[in-house]
């Protein structure tokens, strides 16, 4: 008897938290104190990972098959295909794996965000944040987030610039306990911003790119530094990896498939119901997804290998930190290989990004150097919230898939459950679009007019959704 | 061999005396219990690097014999690891891992008879990531450069693969903010009376210093522990002399002594101690990590701390923290893990501590220090 444990990093966003996944008959999380992201600390989703990681069954047509079997099937009806098929990878997987799945995704390569519609030479500044010390030195730190929901990890860094007598800013729905002021995104002219301040937003697949805009061209306009926190494994990795290649954004992919212009969608490591529509999904002919852990997509085939943690290759996080995933497995790669027709080699590829980021061997310590471009003037026309009761949507990286979160209730302000009569543990009736439901709250220090939910209530239109409510 | 005999021992194998910290003694014990089957399994630590090494349950000799030596960066805790999985085990155990396993045994986590404690003194560890911020700002060295650790008469050394040795005192890295985790500083459990077998390298004397480790038999288990180890051949033992037991004695009060000047210098009276904690926990963001590594909780994901607590709750002081400081009152063992992990920083040993101190005192009962139950563990209802 020896227990298998694994080092490696928490799959669920892209904040680089070290971890130990332990094998002994069911699996245990154990903290990886000596982790340089996040000191062994988790958030509640990393401690929920032994749930996460439900094994996956290799499937063909709901028929269970080896992986190989499933690989090969997909070959051939991607082959079939004849041009209609796109492939989605969000970053959830390893820089190896991910430069293979580009050579394979050439014909349309969708990583789930929109660079097109954002000015080319911002790349780089969305795709690689700044190091966390960083934010930790900073002297004025102004939030587009909502730390404690979205990244928490992040608090530890931004309560401990304050430790150091930075002001901390936030333009968010919500007064943030951690905050020293409170702007809403409404009265966004208020924000000062200097040459001393560090601006944390995030960049996601449903992210408003006219509000992507508006924060790169208010760093741009005040010399201040910018740095995107994003929601996937290896998001920064995907981004370089992906820099010279012709993506399309999710919206784009959504339209092709209500078009019938993509009838097989093949997703790597990216669980897609959180992201397409069911009746969007319904209309492909083939939904191939090849996975590490059980997916809530119902897919025609399903290509499933060992999860993350036992996986050999690197992740990038948010800051440029490149680091090791613990195991030796490269099931993923096989998968892929068969798919392209040609085996890949691990050593091949891992050289490779190597090469690309400049370092010689992966040290977890070290932030390599990266080239941070300064990008032109930018025009943005930011959405003004209306003035009438809006569900806005806190995008939580966590692909909680059909995990059980004590989420499921909305945020709103003590004036607007005064005002609707709202009792103490009752519910909250919210109507949009023809839909309708009921729903638990909880009363926080929220923007009049906005209720704010962490989980996707299913009637939301984008971030912001306007809807009526009631007792 | 019986309970209350004291040794000075060292391994008969001259790879593990090498390697190992003092003689290697500790290790040969353990590895001895596993191959005379008096275990099933052994815990060791497997050492990544000087910072970082990974517990694993084994059964394989070789496994247990290449183990870590001393790592003092690395403030793993070994209650929770056995808990609940019905093993014939021996572990190496500091003052804090053998309450966690004390009290998990109250509590029928862990069935003790099964269960051979090696306790090893301690001084106190540190946080890995803190050590490592230390080395660069204090020591002026790289942590990659560092090739070995040691604590002698109250400085840290540290050695660099040159050959060189660095040393600062522990008071001057304490001011600093560097050095012993703070429950560390504060502990008064320096050498683990409550384990089957306490093990450490004070009270060895002359020759031996740095070669061997004193031990001091605490239970019928410990005394089979030693005595299988030394009948296997892993280990030889002679009596330790005079001067080694009062040394030995006079550093565990001076260790002790210097652990509650600490306390009483962390646990002064306060004003408004309610917005203390309130403001103290209002950034915590429900990850229940604290609860995880709890080395003296039991309940598992269902209890009473996570049942009555609702994110969708706006209480200034959550059910959650609140079930939790009256459930630690009796319980808490002051080890530090929860503060170690809790990923916004609250000092919650700390939070935990400021009522669990004048509980124990008043109650006079230290939880881990035997097999006594908690005040109030039982009820008796009427029929």
């Amino acid at each position: 008897m020896s227990d298998n444990v694994y080092s490696t990093i928490c799959p669920g966003c892209n904040f680089g938290c070290g971890l130990y996944i332990r094998e002994n008959g069911s699996l245990g999380v154990d903290f990886r104190k000596s982790s340089p992201a996040n000191a062994g600390k988790l958030c509640r989703f990393g401690m929920s990972l032994p749930k996460f990681f439900a094994p996956a069954k290799s499937m063909i047509d709901g028929v269970e098959t080896p992986m190989e079997e499933a690989a090969k099937e997909s070959a051939k009806r991607i082959s079939d295909s004849k041009g209609s098929a796109a492939f989605l990878s969000l970053g959830n997987t390893s820089n190896e794996e991910l430069l293979a799945f580009q050579k394979i995704a050439e014909s349309y390569l969708c990583t789930g965000v929109n660079f097109e519609a954002l000015p080319k030479d911002t790349y780089q500044t969305i795709s690689i944040g700044i190091p966390y010390s960083e934010i930790e030195a900073a002297k004025h730190i102004v939030l587009f987030i909502d730390p404690y929901e979205q990244y928490p990890l992040i608090v530890r860094r931004l309560l401990s610039a304050k430790n150091k007598g930075a002001k901390i800013t936030s333009v968010w729905w919500k007064d943030l306990t951690l905050a020293d002021e409170n702007i809403r995104p409404d009265d966004i002219s208020k924000l000062a911003l200097t040459q001393d301040s560090i601006i944390i937003a995030d960049f996601h697949p449903l992210s408003d790119t006219e509000q992507v805009k508006n924060v790169l061209s208010l760093a741009k306009n005040a010399g201040a530094k910018v740095t995107f926190l994003k929601p996937f494994a290896n998001s920064t990795g995907e981004y370089i990896i992906s820099k010279d290649a012709k993506q399309k954004s999710l919206a784009q992919l959504i339209e092709d498939i209500n078009k019938g212009t993509i009838k097989t969608l093949f997703a790597l490591e990216s669980d897609i119901s959180a992201l397409i529509p069911s009746d969007t999904l319904s209309k492909l002919k083939n939904l191939i997804i090849q996975a590490g852990q059980a997916s809530s997509a119902k897919a025609n085939i399903v290509i499933a290998h060992e999860p993350l943690y036992m996986k050999k290759g690197t992740l990038i996080n948010n800051e440029g930190r490149v680091q090791a995933l613990g195991g030796s497995g490269t099931k993923g790669l096989d998968a892929l290989g068969i798919i392209a027709g040609s085996k890949f080699d691990f050593n091949t590829l891992h050289e490779s990004i190597k090469k690309t980021i400049g370092i010689t061997v992966v040290d977890e310590f070290t932030i390599p150097k990266y080239d941070r471009p300064a990008y032109g003037a930018i025009q943005a026309a930011p959405k003004p919230v209306e003035k009438k009761p809006a569900l806005i949507d806190v995008y939580n990286p966590f692909i909680w898939f059909n995990l059980a979160d004590d989420n499921d209730f909305v945020e709103l302000n003590l004036n607007t459950a005064r005002a609707l009569k709202l009792l103490k543990g009752g519910t909250l009736k919210i109507k949009s679009n023809g839909s309708a439901l009921e729903k638990k709250f909880k009363v926080a220090p929220v923007q009049d007019n906005v209720l704010l939910t962490g989980k996707s209530l299913g009637i939301e239109k984008g971030i912001i959704t306007p809807v009526e409510i009631s007792r | 061999m019986q309970k209350g005999e004291m040794y000075v021992g060292w391994s008969t194998k001259d790879d593990v005396r090498k390697r190992g910290g003092s003689g290697g003694l500790v290790t040969s014990m353990l590895a001895a219990a596993l191959d005379k089957k008096l275990v099933d399994a052994v815990v060791v630590l497997k050492k990544i690097n000087e910072f970082e090494a990974v517990p694993i349950i084994t059964s394989d000799i070789n496994e247990v014999l290449n183990s870590a030596g001393s790592l003092h960066s690395v403030p793993s805790h070994f209650a929770k690891l056995i808990a609940n999985r019905n093993l014939k085990v021996a572990l190496p155990a500091k003052g804090c891992d053998v309450r966690g396993i004390i009290e998990q045994g109250k509590r029928n986590a862990i069935n003790m008879e099964n269960t051979f404690i090696v306790g090893l003194n301690c001084g106190g560890s540190m946080h890995p990531v803190v050590t490592r911020e230390m080395l660069e700002v204090m020591y002026k060295i790289k942590p990659e450069d560092v090739h070995g650790e040691e604590i002698e008469k109250g400085k840290l050394i540290f050695k660099t693969k040159d050959g060189k040795e660095n040393a600062i005192t522990i008071d001057e890295l304490e001011e600093k903010g560097y050095g012993r985790r703070e429950s560390c500083r504060y502990c008064t459990i320096k050498i683990p009376t409550n384990s089957d077998i306490a093990c450490g390298n004070w009270g060895v004397t002359g020759d031996l210093v740095g070669k061997a480790t004193f031990v001091e038999i605490n239970s019928e288990k410990g005394a089979r522990l030693l005595q299988n180890a030394v009948d296997a051949g892993y280990i030889q033992v002679q009596k330790p002399d005079e001067k080694g037991v009062a040394m030995r004695t006079k550093i565990k009060g001076v260790m002790e002594g210097l652990g509650q000047k600490w306390k009483d210098k962390i646990f002064v009276p306060m004003d408004n101690r309610l917005e203390y904690f309130r403001k103290e926990l209002e950034h915590c963001i429900d990850c229940g990590a604290c609860k995880a590594v709890c080395p003296t909780c039991s309940c598992g994901d269902v209890s009473k701390c996570t049942e009555y607590h609702f994110r969708s709750d706006a209480y200034k002081m959550s059910m959650y923290h609140l079930v939790r400081f009256l459930h630690l009152g009796d319980a808490c063992i002051g080890c530090g893990q929860c503060s170690d992990v809790c990923p916004v920083d609250i000092p919650l040993t700390r939070l935990y501590r400021r009522f669990a101190n004048p509980i124990q005192l008043e109650l006079k009962y230290e939880p881990g220090m035997d097999t006594r139950k908690p005040p109030y563990f039982e009820v008796k209802l009427n029929e």
